[in-house]
């Protein structure tokens, strides 16, 4: 799973041209810093009682909440750095954390190499993180390019 | 496309009576219907079914797992399902027929091999493992199906461990208070290493979002939701729970061998879209993962002992008693990282946190750069987590983004250690006292000696012992309470519905309102005699934590009470409660000033000094002194109690 999902991030991310997102425009890759949890508010009741609002999901199984279903082209549906910006920016501003490695997991970084992630990672913050609106599908250029530019991390960005 | 299994199976009362005919019967019928399956088959799956009939395969426990067989509560002595969902069975009376559904998803799993993800072999994984482990080698032979679907989902839900959540206490949310309890199914660690990107499974309501609470709470109670697995990524859960609902989460690693975990997730795709009745105190999200985990280990019980109410704690106690929790592990919400964070910054400082979050420019003056670098980084990251926690769950907005990224970038730029310590961690929820409690007391009230007994359906009071429980978190939902006085015969002296009270202390950056509601029946003295009267009351007002253990608090109260000592059937009155509590290591004092004033002429002015000694988890001694004073009297109480706390 690792391979796969890495692998076809990869290949999107290679694919350059972002001018449409990727699995279209509710998939997650529009999204800006600071944004992504601007919908959980109104699923504020669902989730405090146990519940969920609108369709019963098998949530990692279909790829069809408003991404185009191209399957194993996102994660889960959403690509994981459109999900998880805000906490992955947090995380690379203090050179660690859970986010940080949930997206070295994604990128299919092995454990021996991860430290390095994190230190490459947040030495090049300014890079990742350019400006307060800065879009997932940027930030995962971004650091596509950043890890080229690594000995260590250069092996995992074909 | 055609369904072989109810049509021909509605015939399955002739395989109980003459087996050794049926397979003739079969192929004659088939001769006639040539495009279902083949005669050879047919012949197969009469054999198969004669050896399930000769084993009686369907009592067999794993059987009633998978199909979720409970016993009929009325008659004791037939099963039925608690799916509520067609689709889920392969017979038409698969709902309350063990049998007639075993034998009918034999004869579906050989249906002809062009349903695609349809086919019941797709549909059915789990049993169809079971029932080929069953019949060992004789089951190879099913057509040859691909279903690509759940070979899908397969790649993308890992199956090694099983870790059961449980996202803590949450007060202000009343479906939420008692807990709630999840799975999370990860992948081997030396492969995956991030639970961020493992699977939460979670049993719930399919709750409209225009259902307000109360409305979910009545609904849940009458079982007017249908319930559904859902499944989704777990940094999902670490957003929804820790983020936005600010509840600790607890973690408990469960000892399942990769195999049982499989098997777990195998009968987990069974139960994808399927419909159970969803009752929010007995078949609720706790009760249902109970069964997913019988599901991987046959033989464990874990259901059968619960009557009324399942309470999700109550659920993990079972499942440490069954042995299979190896671990603990703690993860803080953002508002405990956040206080915690601020203990660690030195109080002169505090007035940076909210100033920054305004305005970021702050970082450049000279007063902020004098200060120690590790200092700067502490406050830099409680500005910037303060202002994402006001922000939670609002739109975007371009001035709080734009001071939120220089937060993060002065954060990322400051080349100091980072010496934030994590928060510490509590005791664990299930060491804490069981949530049922009987109390047995003694007293003397205006000078008559008293002795009564209670009993507590659930859950804690403030004064009870707040180890693994949310401090300052009062939930009682039922209880009661009688009392025998001397020469007198016994009488109810209170009864609860429902007695909650809020106490959440303000801080440098949080101000939350702490309230208290609660209605039943009482006996109060009114003109010298002792009445039983009926109330609301509720109140809301302000907490404090002065030092650590310590919350004081007061509250403006109303209340409304029906008592035919009054001249009025329903008597309106306002009051204040005032008080503090203090948690010692087993011991909890609670000094309390209250009183009301009623829209007659009557009042109530109360002193109390309780405080409770816990002896063990489970077994409790509490004192109480109380003064009263009223317009005609005044009176003492003095009460000593003993409490133990059981599910």
């Amino acid at each position: 799973m690792k391979k796969l999902v890495a692998g076809t991030i990869l290949m999107v991310a290679s694919s350059s041209a972002f001018a449409v997102a990727p699995g279209g425009p509710d998939c997650g890759w529009g999204n800006m810093l600071f944004e992504g949890d601007s919908g959980i508010g109104q699923h504020f009741l669902a989730s405090s009682t146990n519940g969920t609002s609108g369709n019963a999901t098998f949530g990692m199984t279909t790829g069809t909440n408003g991404c185009s279903a191209n399957g194993t082209l996102t994660y889960g549906g959403k690509s994981l750095i459109g999900s998880i910006m805000n906490e992955f920016s947090q995380d690379v501003a203090m050179g660690n954390g859970e986010a940080l490695n949930a997206v070295a997991v994604m990128m299919g970084v092995a454990p021996e190499d991860r430290e390095t992630f994190a230190k490459v990672t947040h030495e090049n913050f300014a890079i990742l993180f350019p400006s307060e609106n800065v879009t997932a599908a940027e930030v995962m250029a971004s650091l596509e390019d950043v890890m080229r530019a690594d000995s260590r991390l250069s092996k995992y960005v074909g | 496309m055609f369904y072989i299994k109810s049509d021909h199976l509605s015939e399955h009362s002739l395989f109980d009576r003459k087996i050794t005919g049926l397979g003739l019967f079969l192929a004659l019928f088939f001769c006639f219907f040539p495009n279902l399956v083949s005669a050879a088959t047919s012949l197969k799956v009469a054999h198969l079914h004669e050896l399930a009939i000769e084993k009686s395969l369907w009592n067999e426990l794993q059987w009633k797992n998978l199909l979720h067989y409970e016993l009929d509560g009325w008659s004791n002595s037939h099963y039925i399902s608690e799916v509520d969902d067609s689709r889920f069975f392969n017979a038409l009376d698969g709902k309350n027929n063990p049998k007639s559904e075993l034998l009918s998803t034999i004869t579906a799993l050989y249906n002809k091999d062009d349903l695609g993800d349809m086919h019941p072999q797709c549909r059915f994984t789990a049993r169809l493992k079971w029932l080929q482990e069953q019949f060992p080698g004789e089951m190879n032979d099913v057509p040859n199906v691909t279903c690509k679907e759940y070979e899908k989902w397969r790649q993308l839900i890992p199956s090694h461990r099983v870790t059961l959540i449980f996202p803590a206490y949450h007060l202000n949310s009343p479906s939420s208070m008692f807990g709630h309890t999840l799975l999370r199914i990860d992948d081997a660690e030396e492969k995956h290493g991030s639970h961020w990107l493992s699977a939460a499974v979670n049993f719930g309501a399919n709750v409209r979002s225009d259902d307000n609470s109360l409305f979910y709470a009545f609904k849940g109670l009458s079982g007017g939701y249908p319930g559904f697995f859902i499944v989704e990524s777990y940094f999902k859960k670490i957003q929804e729970y820790n983020q936005t609902e600010k509840r600790d989460i607890w973690e408990y690693p469960l000892n399942f061998t990769p195999e049982e975990s499989n098997r777990m997730v195998e009968h987990l795709w069974e139960l994808k879209e399927i419909e159970f009745d969803y009752f929010f105190f007995d078949e609720n999200c706790s009760y249902r993962l109970l069964e997913l985990l019988e599901v991987a280990r046959p033989g464990i019980d874990l259901t059968s002992s619960y009557g009324l109410s399942v309470i999700p704690v109550d659920t993990i106690r079972s499942i440490e008693e069954a042995g299979l929790i190896t671990d603990s592990y703690y993860r803080p919400s953002q508002v405990t990282v956040l206080e915690n964070l601020l203990k660690q910054i030195k109080p002169e400082n505090w007035h940076y946190i909210r100033r920054l979050s305004n305005d970021p420019s702050i970082l450049s003056s000279d007063e902020f750069s004098q200060i120690v670098d590790t200092e700067q980084k502490l406050i830099i990251r409680a500005a910037y987590k303060y202002l994402r926690y006001k922000k939670t769950g609002e739109p975007r907005d371009d001035k709080s983004a734009t001071i939120s990224f220089k937060l993060l970038t002065a954060l990322s730029a400051v080349n100091a250690e980072d010496i934030e310590q994590p928060p510490h961690r509590p005791l664990r929820p299930e060491k804490g006292h069981y949530t049922k409690r009987a109390s047995f007391n003694l007293g003397k009230e205006n000078e008559a000696n008293y002795a009564e007994m209670g009993m507590r359906f659930s859950f804690h009071s403030l004064d009870d012992n707040q180890h693994g429980f949310l401090q300052g978190a009062q939930i009682n939902i039922g209880s009661i309470l009688f009392r025998a006085v001397e020469d007198e015969s016994v009488e109810l002296q209170q009864l609860d519905l429902i007695d909650i009270f809020s106490l959440t202390p303000r801080t440098e950056l949080f101000d939350p309102l702490s309230w208290r509601v609660y209605t039943g029946l009482e006996r109060q003295l009114t003109s010298g005699n002792y009445r039983l009267v009926a109330h609301v009351t509720g109140g809301a007002g302000v907490a404090y934590q002065p030092f650590d253990d310590a919350i004081t608090y007061a509250l403006i109260m109303a209340r409304l009470e029906r008592n035919r000592g009054f001249e009025r059937a329903i008597e309106p009155a306002l009051g204040l409660n005032i008080g503090m509590l203090y948690h010692f290591t087993s011991s909890t004092i609670r000094i309390e000033l209250s009183g009301e004033e009623f829209a007659g002429d009557e009042y109530r002015h109360r002193a109390i000094y309780s405080q409770n000694f816990a002896l063990s988890q489970n077994h409790s001694f509490k004192i109480t002194a109380t003064r009263e004073e009223q317009k005609d009297i005044d009176f003492s109480e003095i009460n000593a109690s003993y409490q133990y706390y059981f599910f």
